[in-house]
């Protein structure tokens, strides 16, 4: 079996017991992105150290020191998070030559695991977008067929886990930038709960919403990711002290028991019929696993994408006031400061970032706050009473991760609506901040990848991924690999 | 909810958002201001009850303060080097006057 095939764990597993070593590991990875990545477009930049990081690893395991959990593992790494000398542009124009001079909570965590970054993948420009059409870099092109996005805004970390360019990645998620790419390109993603995973060194976008998460073949795999780079942080003042569950060693208990509700006014019309009948499917191999199934309501759903287009651009367009041509690498001249602000800021983003911006600035300014700030922020409050009152019945609810597959490039370039929908079954979660996570269960006609999501309780993340893990061992999808030149051979 | 923004009002939030946009730009992002926020209006259909408090974050956490510290903070010269411009010591801007 060739090292594309192979999953993370047991890629892990080799490397511990000799039977592969990092820099070959490291290298095949890299021919792989040197061969394939052209056609993809799912990194923005390479690293330069990996397979020096590769050898000192190598050195270590033979002289017989004490290595970390994932010594060796190589991991791409969403451009929007900070790696020290490493360029990070969030797929800005802002940040082309932006190199942070220091890591990211999780990436320190990776690092310390001894995993290897070789590259940072692409991005909608300061993860605005679900599409990756929006990166300054070009878009990334979905691994199943060339010619449709592979969704975002971690467009780049998905198609290459799905066309296995890097075992494992991380991805961002705000309104569903982990989960919507991960059922666009036939992988697993997960968000974790609100306060889980260190949002520092992460480029904010809407600071009440983001979270860090693993984008990852297997649920086993993201599992192993979050058992490195969950827990708590001082530097991150919304870090949460109540830690998750141990994710890794509940996977293999089985679901008899377990309740999932499953909401029907999810199934409505804007639900594509091979979706809707995949989620059925979906839903009978839980049953089969042991699950008893409920009907539950969650009455204000439906209003989670408008009050998200409220909040996150009053967010986005306070924490975006940063880059005004003083202290990021990108400055556009002026006259005077005032000038030279707003020539820096009309140059350095693209459209899309400049639209939140100007709709957050609107929503905010005086005499619109309560109108549109204040009431998006009490519907919040209903949307999470909501499963509040759901998790009462019910240990996890399952639905559609996206309402369509993957559509085509330059399918809703026009029509922002449009694109904002494709995020209606993935934006409450991050409202609520409790933890959501998307897996593989089936391909359209056309042989598109279709993903499922299931959501649950605040720091239950344990028993998301253990759902998620019981369904693939009864399941292939998430094995299924695109029939491509990148296809991986066993 | 508020009415929808005219291209005189698209004007002053980009003069508040310090955004340079042409007119063009200009006619575009209104045109799509009054799409978003036509379907942000559906917000006034929830029936929110009187007493309903805002949620401003998952975490409803309270201040989180660390122990006052010295602690080692990155180098002066590793943050300028990512400025546009800078005399080493400090950031330097266009006239402010």
């Amino acid at each position: 079996m060739t090292l594309s095939a192979l999953n993370a764990d047991v890629i892990v597993d080799q490397l511990n017991a000799g039977e592969l070593k990092a820099t070959d590991c490291v290298q095949y990875f890299l021919d792989r992105i040197q061969t394939h990545d052209a056609e993809i477009n799912a990194f923005v930049s390479i690293s330069q150290t990996a397979l020096e990081q590769a050898e000192a690893i190598d050195q270590r395991r033979k002289a017989g020191q004490t290595v970390g959990c994932l010594a060796g593992l190589p991991i791409a790494i969403k451009d929007g998070i900070c790696v020290s000398g490493q360029p990070t542009t969030a797929g800005s124009k802002m940040l082309e030559k932006f190199t942070p001079p220091y890591d990211a909570t999780i990436v320190e965590r990776l690092k310390s695991a001894d995993a290897i970054i070789i590259g940072k993948t692409n991005m909608d420009e300061f993860a605005m977008g679900s599409s990756t059409e929006n990166s300054f870099f070009g878009p990334t092109h979905n691994p199943w067929a060339t010619d449709r996005v592979p969704g975002g805004s971690s467009g780049g970390s998905a198609a290459c886990v799905a066309s296995r360019l890097a075992p494992v990645a991380i991805g961002s998620d705000t309104g569903g930038s982990i989960r919507q790419p991960a059922s666009f390109c036939g992988i697993t993603g997960l968000k974790p709960t609100y306060g889980s995973v260190s949002r520092y060194g992460l480029i904010a976008f809407a600071s009440s919403l983001d979270q860090i998460g693993p984008m990852t073949r297997t649920a086993k795999e993201s599992a192993l990711l979050m058992s490195v780079i969950a827990g708590f942080d001082p530097r991150d003042s919304t870090s949460s002290k109540a830690q998750i569950t141990d994710c890794l060693s509940g996977l293999e208990t089985p679901l008899n028991g377990i309740r999932i509700g499953v909401c029907r006014n999810q199934f409505n019309d804007g639900l594509d019929q091979e979706v809707e009948t995949k989620i059925n499917d979906a839903t009978s191999v839980f049953k089969l696993l042991g699950a008893e199934i409920k009907e539950i309501e969650l009455p204000h759903s439906q209003y989670a994408v408008a009050a998200y287009y409220v909040i996150a651009p009053c967010e986005a367009s306070s924490n975006l006031a940063r880059y005004d041509g003083v202290r990021y690498t990108f400055r556009a001249p002026g006259n005077d400061l005032e000038e030279m602000y707003r020539n820096t800021r009309g140059q350095g983003f693209g459209n899309e970032v400049k639209q939140r911006i100007m709709l957050g600035t609107y929503a905010l300014s005086s005499g619109y706050y309560e109108a549109y700030y204040l009431k998006a922020s009490k519907v919040r409050r209903m949307i999470k009473q909501d499963y509040d009152d759901a998790f009462q019945k019910v240990d996890l609810i399952l639905g559609p991760t996206t309402p369509t597959p993957a559509f085509k490039l330059g399918e809703h370039a026009e029509d922002p609506l449009a694109m904002y929908l494709a995020d209606v079954y993935t934006v409450s979660a991050n409202l609520a901040g409790i933890p959501a996570i998307s897996v593989p269960v089936g391909q359209s006609k056309n042989g598109l990848p279709i993903g499922l999501q299931l959501q649950g309780r605040a720091f239950e993340e344990n028993t998301l991924l253990r759902a998620a893990h019981q369904f693939q061992n009864v399941t292939l999808w998430h094995d299924t690999s695109p029939s491509q030149p990148w296809r991986t051979q066993t | 909810m508020a009415g929808t923004p005219e291209q005189t009002t698209v004007n002053q939030v980009a003069k508040l958002a310090r955004i340079h946009l042409n007119e063009q730009q200009i006619e575009s992002s209104a045109e799509k201001l009054a799409q978003i926020l036509g379907y942000i209006g559906q917000l006034d259909e929830v029936e929110l009850p009187e007493d309903v408090t805002p949620f401003f974050g998952a975490i409803e956490s309270v201040n989180a303060i660390r122990d006052d510290q010295l602690q080692a903070s990155v180098p002066r010269k590793e943050i300028l080097d990512n400025a546009p411009d800078s005399d080493g010591e400090f950031y330097l801007v266009p006239p402010v006057f």
